[in-house]
């Protein structure tokens, strides 16, 4: 489990996020809805443990992330995967980045032997990229250039390359914000293909219809915190806090 | 015939006024000097502008404008430091490095680092903060980071060797100074390099000589580019 507790975090003027608790449990999918610039980004840079909070505590598993040493940090940090909203691709091929979480695991002798072996063109893919690359439909596009590929196989390669080291917990800022329906779907299915695996979903998104779609859990982030957060159906037919109901209605502008 | 220029230079290059090996030992010092300067230079510029890169701290505006000044830094000045450093009685003195080859490779490390750190630098700072984020992300350490930058900016670097490989194998003032473009008694050369033989044979108004030295590095020096193209085009330069 993912677990905040009272966490409030600052880039300088003003919190973005202020007193926050929330918790993540395996294999469920959490969506982040709210107004853009309201902190969603934030937030799951904090539960990607890639960013301290200003304040609070953040633990994974039950270890505090930001009282242990660093080499224990860099081990909890491996059991995350996030995909960023923008594009961040490496400039190189398919497999490359998608492997990139795998190799980066592994010692530097297998790290040297796999770099001499790829050198000689004898380097076979290894199934968990492989495997990545099916549950978002990739699989036959493995050497080509990641700056060569359309926005909507950027994002799944994205994806792939968060899935393919098995991480506990995946964090998703907006994947499917500038996708067709086609993309959009594969995206959502591989979603629920994580959430089988036993992962645990945060999704940040800007699209309720998604959010209903898709998610056990919902929360709505306004002003500088939680005005909700609860079971999808409870939330969106039932919200008890007033901005809540007004911004899903699309009352509340921002 | 499109090969005529060529057949014509052969005779030259083969006759008198070249002794034997007179051309082929200048182009050797040439490139050794030269090679090994940037290749020392590179090891020290890459790891600094990753640094520069990554990491704020004091005096960093300093080192900059450091470097930036010893871009611009005249080379014979340089030649002149390194020459006192050499000499008896200077801090090196005892190495008896003086008219050496290995003084010559000191003076180029000192002319072609800037250069090499300053472009190594903007490259690196060209590479998109969200994919720095990605190799930490997905469970990089600093290393792994560092790595992935310098893969990144692999053609900006390429692009910082190869401006340095050319100041250093073009420069003529630094090297006439702390080598002495010097050859052995049977002409074979020791510390005359291409820049330093151009000069001299055309203050002896052997010009025919030295147009074809000159050729000579013109075509190392477009050889050397044609490779780094040739490098950016098959790995995806279109950035
Ligand atoms: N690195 C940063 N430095 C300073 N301010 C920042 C930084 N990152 C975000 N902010 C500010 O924090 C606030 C929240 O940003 P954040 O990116 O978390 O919002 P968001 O909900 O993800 O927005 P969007 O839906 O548009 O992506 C914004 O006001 C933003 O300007
Ligand atoms: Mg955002």
């Amino acid at each position: 489990m993912i677990r905040l507790s009272n966490v409030s975090h600052t880039y300088g003027d003003g919190p973005v996020l202020e007193d926050l608790s929330m918790s993540v449990d395996p294999g469920e999918v959490l969506a982040i809805i709210g107004p853009s610039g309201v902190g969603k980004t934030t937030l799951l840079r904090v539960l990607a443990l890639f960013v301290r909070p200003s304040s609070g505590t953040t633990e994974l598993d039950g270890r505090a992330v930001w009282s242990v040493g660093e080499s224990e940090r860099l081990a909890l940090r491996r059991r995350i995967g996030m995909v960023f909203q923008e594009a961040s691709l490496f400039d190189a091929s398919v497999v490359r980045n998608v492997e990139y979480g795998l190799r980066v695991r592994e010692s530097w002798r297998e790290r040297l032997r796999s770099q001499f072996r790829s050198v000689l063109g004898s380097n076979g893919t290894s199934e968990a990229v492989e495997e990545a690359l099916e549950v978002v439909d990739l699989d036959d596009s493995l050497e080509q250039d990641a700056d060569s590929l359309s926005g909507g196989e950027a994002q799944r390669v994205s994806f792939a390359r968060a899935l393919a080291y098995d991480p506990k917990y995946l964090m998703l800022d907006e994947p499917t914000s500038d996708l067709d329906p086609r993309n959009t779907g594969l995206i959502e299915d591989a979603i629920g293909t994580a959430r089988e695996r036993g992962i645990g979903v945060v999704v940040a998104t800007h699209d309720m219809h998604q959010a209903e779609r898709i998610a056990d859990r919902v929360g709505v982030l306004l002003g500088d915190g939680f005005s909700e957060i609860g079971p999808t159906e409870r939330v969106f037919e039932d919200p008890t806090d007033d901005r809540t109901r007004k911004f899903i209605s699309g009352e509340l502008v921002y | 015939m499109a090969l005529d220029p060529a057949v014509d230079l052969l005779p030259a290059l083969l006759d008198s006024p070249f002794r034997e090996g007179y051309v082929s030992s200048i182009v050797y010092v040439s490139l050794y000097v030269s090679v090994i300067a940037v290749s020392l230079s590179t090891l020290v510029s890459v790891p600094v502008a990753i640094v520069m890169g990554f990491v704020d701290f004091r005096g960093k505006q300093f080192v900059k404008s450091v470097i930036n000044t010893g871009m611009g830094f005249p080379s014979v000045v340089v030649g002149l430091l390194v020459l006192f450093a050499v000499s008896n009685q200077g801090p090196l003195g005892s190495l008896e490095l003086i008219f050496t080859k290995e003084a010559m490779i000191m003076s180029q490390f000192v002319l072609a680092t800037p250069p090499i750190t300053a472009i190594s630098l903007a490259a690196v700072t060209g590479v998109e903060g969200n994919v720095r984020d990605a190799a930490r992300v997905l469970g990089g350490t600093r290393l792994d980071v560092a790595l992935v930058v310098i893969k990144e900016a692999r053609y900006g670097i390429a692009t910082a060797v190869l401006a340095g490989f050319g100041r250093a194998i073009s420069e003529v003032g630094s090297v006439l100074i702390v080598g002495g473009n010097i050859t052995s008694s049977d002409g074979i050369s020791k510390t005359r390099t291409l820049t330093t033989a151009v000069q001299l044979e055309a203050r002896q108004g052997r010009y025919e000589t030295a147009m074809v030295l000159g050729a000579v590095l013109v075509a190392i020096v477009l050889l050397v580019n044609a490779v780094v193209v040739r490098l950016g085009d098959t790995g995806g330069m279109g950035r």
